[in-house]
């Protein structure tokens, strides 16, 4: 008891003394702590999402039994006259829009003649009595969250068309996590165009034998294309797929934290600074080294404590943005989503107080141990401890070199597991020699320009500048943490302008078309919905139409990873495509290699995914069959993370024999009027619901949806560098503070008000100035590491580097300008000092 | 320069202009509430070219007469003109300005910034205020204190005496009319103390400067032109030689 009140008069009281100062240490803590948690919720709100409807809707099956292309209904006639007491349910599955509200909710088609039994959807509906007679099965089912009224009309997108249904009834979609459209089987393969084959088969199997047993069994008994799979294994997929990216959001969400942790480390480092004598007469009084250790550890404690608290609030909030940003970035980079509820867990909150309190204890731990060690004479010696940062400039530099040299070297080893631990630690030990540097670095650079800045700004740069070197360890720990945050704003900065670049040439390349087309709904790049062939035969024969490409894809799993099967219309497109390769062949020698035989040509992040490279072979499950296919080279590719696996559409068209394209290219000829063929291509596809983009216009959309996909980067950036300059203006006000005789001294010499006021805000301007200096540099540093190292062990993209140089230059005359304005309260402070007092006071 | 106790001063027995005056002047400050009169109706003038110590026990109000004196701060009541003018006339600018042009201050604890050099802070007050050639000129106050060898050493490298001495060189280097003294060999022993009380009598007779210095110090009393002796925030006794 009697420890915890000395406890209370000698580390809390003090903190309430400078009640802003403190303010701002909670809540570089609190954001911190927020982000972290934000982006953990956010991740798992959209992670969490992927079981689909299929597997939920009626949950006990065991196992689902897939093709490409789909399974043949003789497949499903053969599973249900196994000589085995296993229950068989085919499903249809597919996406629609509801007209009305513009949403796209999965559509799932069910035989509800067969399942009467135990379908909820026929045992909850309170719909009309029709489905007593198995004649009328025609209209729809929908879940209560779509609120349509059983009896009413609800009109729906699906493919190229827009038709009105009937609702038949509702039922409780709780359990789907949203609303589900449901058709009984017949209907769905007739509107979806898939007479003849459903899209999956679940099955349940009695207990004994275990399931890899039964797996095996059925995979004897059905055709080799058939495969069968555990149920859930997709969800597993997605989820496997998911894990780079939610990992690098993840690591990002760090940043903030680390740099809370400098700013921790500084306020307490100020702490002890200012305490010494009072550590000298405790200690003399009998209190133990340990008992000192504990109090600043136990500021700093106080400090994460409210910091997390105050986090955890806000890391909800923030996780509603977060969750936004995610869902849009998942649904058009990875699959088709839909977000779950954000869940505050006690798991989630107990992570994010340990992750806050622990951050600020260990970043305490060096202070706190520098204040334990203290003998109770020497604590009475001012500058002792400034002087030991002197001394320890060139041992700290030596260190800095090695780390630095540490870093480089970690670039070089593969990843881990899928992941990119080395590149993780490269940059660790890049950030650790940057810190390290820092005290050198600015020693030097204040020293050799301080007669420069006294030219320019007067002698308040020489005193600025000097009073900088004075205090190196506090300028070193803030210039550490704001260029933290500047070296991740940097290196994000280009790895993002340079992918966006990477992307543009791509398209270049890539798009060369002057139209293109696709059905009308949402984009996501594991729905593929159709446009009739006969349609895309109509529009191959217009005038001024050169050449037309139908590029067909279909969603398929490889080796436990999602991926994109497609084919495009090669000897169509030759002439005008561009392609690039990582061989440098030219794109009509490997289109040549592709036709009329069973090759492929595979993205880059699928060969990096799957360590696969030209020469290689791959065996794909083709409708009912197992086909291996020749790796004729790998493409450079930014669609899609998954990555793509693309052969000629007469080798597509071998295997599974649906004609319908998912998306058409059309290149006009040369003296055409591209308007006058858009208009003649409108006029075709009247009646249907497809959707008509100019090259430009196709561009644009994948550019914004490129920015919207890294608006949450940009988004954790600015959080950190509010952080640090959050801490900057805390720092400031404790220098005020603790110079506040220095400040009435120069009154006494004649200073005027305004000196002192442009005094601390170019001590602030060249914090500014250091942090942005060694922020770039470092940043440049971690954005060859992110964009060599880190992106190509995580999603297998080459992206070539280039400077953003007008982002880049914004950006940090943003952060120079903000440190100074984080110095214009600290200067008023400063000037509202009465020098009588101060001086005089001892 | 004459004073009396609560009353009008009286004129001067010379004819030499004064660098300060101090008219019927009170100071209050407030503390927890109530106000507290540190100096209570001080008429005094310093004539230019004397030295004057103020003698007293603590809290009697010397160091807020010396930072009456010298432009830190507006009396609550009366006047005080220095070099002419009076210092409620002006405003913080023009306060500022007079303190660079006519005072300089000594104290006790010397008060030099521990991150400039010696050079460094003895220029300090004419970098300030705008001035060319501070360092010719810190040069010279420094060869004057008989430090010059000594410029480019930082303040932790001197010795107690050889830190006022800066401090001395600072006060002076803007050539002030008036220097104001608080204590300044409180913090040396007495050996050291005996050559700054030296210097600063050299000052005042070789450079006709106007020293105000409060003390405790008998040794330092003795060797004013004026010794004035306050209690209570009131000058008790004016003693001339």
């Amino acid at each position: 008891m009697s420890r915890a009140l000395l406890f209370y008069r000698l580390i809390v009281r003090p903190l309430f003394r400078e009640p802003l100062r403190t303010a701002l240490t909670v809540l570089a803590v609190a954001l911190g702590v927020a982000v972290v948690l934000a982006i953990d919720l956010a991740g798992n709100a959209a992670a969490g999402s992927f079981r689909s409807s299929v597997e939920t809707l009626m949950g006990d099956s065991d196992l689902e039994v897939t093709s490409t292309g789909g399974v043949p209904d003789a497949v499903v006639g053969t599973l249900a006259t196994l000589p085995y007491s296993i229950r068989v349910r085919p499903r249809i599955q597919d996406f629609v829009t509801v007209v009305d509200s513009g949403q796209t909710v999965p559509l799932i088609g069910i035989d509800l003649i067969g399942e009467a039994a135990d379908s909820q959807v026929v045992s909850v509906s309170n719909g009309d009595e029709t489905l007593k007679n198995p004649g009328d099965l025609e209209g729809v089912w929908v879940g209560s969250s779509l609120r349509a009224k059983p009896g009413a009309t609800i009109r729906l997108l699906m493919n190229d068309h827009t038709r009105d249904y009937r609702v038949r009834g509702v039922f409780d979609d709780t359990a789907e996590g949203g609303g589900v459209v449901v058709m009984d089987m017949a209907a769905a393969q007739r509107e979806l165009g898939r007479v003849g084959r459903v899209d999956s088969v679940l099955l349940k199997v009695p207990d004994d034998p275990p399931l890899a047993e039964w797996q095996k069994r059925l995979g004897d008994a059905l055709p080799a294309g058939i495969v069968t799979r555990a149920i859930g294994s997709r969800t597993s997929e997605n989820q496997r797929m998911l894990a780079a990216f939610r990992w690098n959001l993840r690591v990002l969400s760090y940043i903030a934290l680390l740099v809370g942790a400098f700013l921790i480390y500084n306020t307490v480092s100020v702490s002890v600074v200012r305490r010494r004598a009072e550590i000298g007469i405790v200690r003399a009084l009998g209190a133990s080294r340990g008992a000192v250790l504990a109090a600043f550890l136990g500021e700093a404690a106080c400090f994460g404590i409210a910091g997390a608290v105050l986090g955890c609030a806000l890391g909800r909030v923030l996780a509603t943005g977060a969750l936004k940003l995610l869902s849009a970035t998942v649904q058009a980079l990875y699959v088709s989503s839909r977000p779950g509820a954000i869940e505050l867990t006690f798991t989630s909150l107990a992570a994010a107080m340990l992750i806050g309190i622990g951050m600020s204890i260990v970043a305490a731990l060096s202070p706190a141990s520098e204040a334990a060690r203290v003998s109770p004479m020497e604590a009475m010696a001012r500058g002792q401890r400034e002087y030991t940062a002197r001394m320890n400039k060139g041992r700290d530099m030596l260190i800095a070199l090695g780390l630095a040299v540490g870093g480089v070297m970690c670039t070089v080893p593969h990843a881990i597991a899928g992941k990119p631990l080395f590149g993780y630690f490269s940059a660790i030990l890049l950030i650790g020699a940057s810190a390290l540097a820092i005290p050198g670095i600015a020693d030097y650079l204040l020293q050799a320009f301080s007669k420069l800045l006294q030219r320019i700004m007067g002698v308040e740069g020489l005193l600025a500048s000097r009073s900088l070197i004075g205090s190196l360890r506090r300028t070193s720990v803030l210039v550490g943490a704001l260029s933290t945050a500047v070296a991740m704003m940097t290196s994000v900065g280009s790895m993002v302008g340079s992918f966006r670049q990477t992307v543009t040439s791509w398209m270049d390349n890539q798009l060369q078309a002057d139209l293109y087309l696709r059905p009308a709904g949402t984009v996501a790049s594991d729905q593929h919905p159709t446009i009739p062939n006969a349609l895309a035969d109509t529009l191959a024969r217009l005038p001024g139409v050169a050449g037309l490409d139908r590029f067909r894809a279909y969603d398929i799993s490889y080796e436990g990873f999602p991926a994109t099967l497609g084919a495009a219309d090669f000897h169509a497109v030759q002439p005008f495509k561009k392609s690039a390769f990582l061989s440098g062949r030219s794109a009509s020698d490997v289109y040549d290699d592709l036709q009329n035989h069973d090759a492929v040509v595979v993205s880059e992040p699928f060969a990096n995914k799957h360590h696969l490279k030209r020469g290689d072979f791959i065996t794909l499950p083709m409708g009912e069959r197992q086909v291996r296919f020749h790796i004729v080279d790998v493409s450079y590719d930014y669609a899609s993370e998954a990555g793509y696996i693309v052969m000629d559409r007469a080798t597509l068209l071998r295997y599974l024999p649906d004609p319908d394209p998912s998306n058409l290219a059309i290149y006009i000829a040369s003296g055409a009027d591209l308007e006058t063929v858009r208009a003649e291509v409108e006029k075709a596809i009247a009646g249907h619901d497809i959707l008509i983009f100019s090259n430009r216009t196709l561009r644009s959309e994948a550019i914004q949806i490129f920015d919207r996909t890294f608006a949450i980067t940009y988004a954790l950036e600015v959080i950190s560098i509010i952080v640090a300059v959050m801490g900057i203006a805390g720092a400031l006000l404790a220098l005020v503070v603790d110079r506040r005789r220095e400040f009435g001294l120069l009154r006494f010499l004649g200073a005027a008000t305004s000196q002192i006021r442009k005094l601390i805000l170019v001590e602030a301007g060249l914090i500014g100035l250091l942090a942005n200096l060694v922020g770039f540099t470092l940043g440049v540093a971690l954005s060859f590491v992110l964009i060599y190292v880190i992106n190509k062990q995580s999603f297998g993209w080459t992206i070539q580097f280039h400077w953003p140089t007008a982002v880049l230059a914004g950006s940090l005359l943003g952060v120079f300008i903000s440190t100074i304005l984080a110095g214009l309260y600290p200067a008023q402070i400063a000037v509202g000092l009465n020098p009588i007092e101060v001086v005089h006071e001892e | 320069m004459n004073s009396a106790p609560g009353s009008a001063p009286r004129k001067a027995a010379s004819e030499i202009p004064s660098v300060v005056s101090l008219d019927n002047v009170v100071k209050e400050y407030r503390s927890e509430g109530l106000p507290v009169r540190a100096v209570d109706g001080v008429s005094l003038e310093i004539a230019a070219g004397s030295f004057v110590a103020l003698v007293g026990r603590s809290g009697c109000g010397k160091s807020t007469l010396l930072n009456l004196a010298g432009a830190m701060d507006f009396p609550t009541s009366g006047e005080v003109r220095l070099d002419g003018v009076a210092t409620t006339s002006l405003d913080d600018a023009g306060l500022t300005r007079m303190r660079r042009e006519k005072v300089g201050f000594i104290f006790q604890s010397f008060q030099l910034l521990p991150t400039l050099s010696v050079v460094e802070n003895v220029e300090l007050p004419l970098l300030l205020a705008g001035k060319n050639n501070a360092r010719v000129a810190a040069h010279e106050r420094l060869a004057w204190v008989e430090l010059e060898s000594l410029g480019n050493r930082m303040p932790h490298q001197l010795s107690g005496g050889q830190m006022q001495r800066v401090a001395i060189a600072r006060a002076l280097v803007h050539d002030p009319k008036l220097l104001l003294a608080d204590e300044p060999t409180g913090n040396l022993d007495s050996t050291t103390g005996d050559l700054i009380l030296t210097l600063l009598r050299r000052i005042v007779t070789e450079q006709k400067t106007s020293m105000l210095m409060a003390t405790h110090s008998t040794e330092a009393a003795a060797l004013s032109d004026v010794l004035v002796k306050m209690r209570d925030g009131r000058v008790a006794e004016v003693i001339r030689r």
